[in-house]
């Protein structure tokens, strides 16, 4: 869940058309039409990742008149089925994925389970990803690749590039190979798999 | 008693308020006091700055340092990224990190007539942090134009490791050698653990979302520093990679400037200085039975200093950081994912915060990284409406504000919280250099304990750490 309240505005003055805010925007509330960036007031989540990345600075984050309360209703969805979707992706449904939105993964998962194919329309409907725009990607990818969805990244964009490998995945001869030096990959398994496995604290919607 | 020693000035900045909107600095009130960090460890090594030379003294010891690096690789018509990140330039004012930076290019382009250097300096998540510093310091004017700052949100480019495809920054990477300028400073002991630490920015600061999302979510937090070494050692980076120079940093100031061609050699004299004297340090903080911490400096709520440890360290001192048998500090992204929808850890055995903590006063301090966890579990007192209502426009800060009080003034917070928490020892993140400003019931307290605490990290503590990263030997 987040509440929106700020919004992006273009400065056209000042604007180049060098598209850079297109390729960011993690919701793809952005365009550039007739070399202007144009912003989907709709669409927008408030990020400023345009605003942070435009070289020429035309870009300013105003306060929103009306916030706009962005939220998946978890309780729309068998639960389920949440639980199933978030385990298989190696996730507690009640686990944070989204530090800035505190957005739970059973958030995403009944997003995805409503139908969002991608992770912009996961970061659309839910807000993660719409704060510090880095830490949540994989999570989302991780949930998106265990419902059996194969998403692609924005044509030209660099919204994301994908899914990196995680503790499960590491080699063996990786892990042999650097034993000695402090990276503790076994035991984070355990650490994390006794997560994956802890009971949900409640269902109120997160 | 000592008098407080003169903090790190406001400084202006797109993430924090106007410098002129600090009107008090805590340590400027009643019954402020002041340590020498040399009085708590006497074995802290000598610095060279804050010193007579200022930062001359820097340059010459990047001088120094780059002497024995090999430099042949890079020919005149070669180009040179050097790889610098935001947190060296929030070190004791970050003339001494800037002051490196503009030594190496002079170095490199008299020792091997190459012209082609550029400045490539990473981020946290304050896009914009490095370009305000760049800018700050002279650098653009230094490099001739040629600096600039890089985001993880940036053009990525594809490495493949041999924990498969990971993703850098592609402006770190476009030209034909890079130079990693770094500093040895802790900082984040509660992701990194002091394991890779000199290695970590290739999978932090030069990296791109997907990495940093890796880092944080994908391995675990004794794993997540992997990161940074498969990247370092894919063949793509190795191809690139000319030489480390670093800013080597004690609680009580620069100590020298320390370079190498074999990153992992320099890793572990870092490694060394991090476990004994920053060890040492938050081993003492984590004596403190109660205090009211009071943030004060020119950074993000967790990155605040007080004597070389950040506020996040101090929120977790209530554990050992540094022990790896320790699963999660009780600060860290991966425990503060695994509170559940009660507000408990999903985990039993998942640490609280510090409940030393007994109040925050935030009189000065930045957006621009998540905090709302802090403002949630710890009761927190917020100087000035223009603070709360720039904290309510950051969008990595919505509900920041939802759990603080906002005070108009240091004076009325600090009432506020000697009243409410009934404790007068007071721990100031302020920056000061070479020392610590403390209220005087703390400086006593950490005067006495300090001795003891010195002996069991050298005799007890210390050991185990080393050997834990295999560095014992």
């Amino acid at each position: 869940m987040k509440v929106v309240n700020l919004l992006a505005a273009v400065a056209a003055e000042k604007c180049r058309g060098c598209k850079t805010c297109e390729k960011v925007c993690p919701v793809l509330a952005i365009k550039v039409v007739n070399r202007k960036a144009v912003v989907d007031a709709e669409r927008c989540r408030g990020c400023a990742a345009c605003e942070q990345r435009c070289p020429d600075y035309a870009i300013t984050m105003v306060k929103r008149e009306e916030p706009v309360v962005v939220k998946v209703d978890v309780s729309a969805v068998d639960y389920a089925r949440v639980e199933d979707l978030c385990r298989r992706a190696r996730l507690n449904p009640e686990q944070i994925i989204c530090y800035c939105t505190a957005t739970r993964a059973e958030e995403v998962a009944a997003a995805i389970l409503q139908g969002a194919r991608s992770p912009e329309e996961v970061s659309f409907l839910t807000g993660a990803r719409t704060g510090c725009k880095v830490e949540c990607i994989q999570p989302i990818l991780r949930l998106l690749e265990a419902a059996g969805i194969k998403p692609e990244p924005p044509r030209d964009g660099w919204q994301w590039y994908g899914r990196t490998v995680t503790v499960w995945e590491i080699p063996e001869g990786v892990k042999h190979k650097y034993a000695t030096r402090g990276f503790y990959f076994d035991e984070d398994i355990k650490l994390l798999d006794r997560v994956v496995a802890a009971p949900v604290q409640g269902r109120r919607d997160s | 008693m000592r008098p407080p020693i003169t903090p790190i000035p406001p400084r202006k900045s797109q993430y924090g308020i106007d410098p002129s909107l600090v009107k008090t600095r805590v340590s400027e009130l009643p019954g402020m006091t002041s340590v020498l960090l040399k009085e708590l460890f006497p074995d802290l090594p000598e610095v060279i700055y804050p010193g007579e030379e200022g930062v001359a003294a820097v340059r010459k010891a990047t001088e120094a340092a780059l002497q024995k690096i090999d430099m042949s690789k890079i020919k005149p018509e070669h180009s040179v990224n050097i790889l610098a990140s935001h947190h060296g330039f929030t070190l004791l004012g970050g003339e001494p990190y800037a002051e490196m930076l503009k030594t190496l290019k002079d170095v490199i382009e008299a020792r091997t007539g190459c012209k082609n250097i550029r400045l490539r300096a990473g981020v946290g998540l304050r896009f914009r942090e490095t370009e305000e510093y760049i800018k700050r310091y002279g650098l653009d004017k230094h490099f001739g134009g040629k600096a600039i700052g890089v985001a993880p949100i940036d053009q990525g480019i594809p490495i493949e490791t041999e924990i498969g495809t990971l993703y850098g920054i592609r402006k770190i990477y476009d030209a034909d050698w890079i130079v990693h300028a770094h500093n040895s400073d802790v900082r984040e002991v509660h992701f990194h653990r002091q394991v890779d630490r000199a290695v970590k920015p290739f999978g932090m600061s030069y990296a791109r979302i997907e990495t940093r999302s890796t880092y944080h979510q994908n391995l675990g937090p004794r794993a997540a520093n992997f990161t940074a070494r498969a990247i370092f050692d894919s063949p793509f980076v190795q191809g690139k990679f000319a030489f480390a120079s670093f800013l080597t940093v004690a609680p009580n100031g620069i100590i020298g400037v320390d370079a190498d061609n074999d990153l992992y050699a320099l890793n572990d004299r870092v490694t060394q200085i991090g476990c004994r004297y920053y060890g040492k340090m938050m081993t003492l903080f984590g004596e403190i039975d109660e205090c009211i911490a009071a943030l004060d400096f020119p950074c993000p709520v967790v990155y605040v200093f007080s004597a070389g440890v950040i506020y996040a360290n101090f929120a977790g001192a209530n554990t050992d950081l540094y022990d790896l048998d320790l699963p999660l500090p009780a600060y860290t992204w991966y425990t503060e994912a695994f509170y559940g929808k009660a507000g408990k850890p999903l985990l039993k055995d998942i640490p609280p915060l510090n409940p030393a903590i007994k109040m925050c006063v935030h009189n000065y301090a930045w957006t621009g990284y998540p905090s709302a966890f802090f403002s949630e579990h710890i009761p927190t007192v917020v100087v000035g409406q223009e603070q709360a209502d720039l904290f309510n426009r950051d969008p990595q800060n919505l509900t920041y504000m939802k759990h603080a009080v906002v005070a108009e003034t240091t004076e009325a917070a600090m009432e506020f919280a000697y009243k409410t928490t009934g404790t007068r020892k007071v721990l100031i993140f302020d920056g000061a250099m070479g020392g610590i400003n403390v209220s005087e019931p703390l400086a006593e307290l950490l005067l006495k304990k300090a001795p003891a605490v010195s002996e069991r990290v050298e005799s007890e503590l210390l050991p185990k750490w080393l050997r834990q990263r295999g560095v014992d030997r």
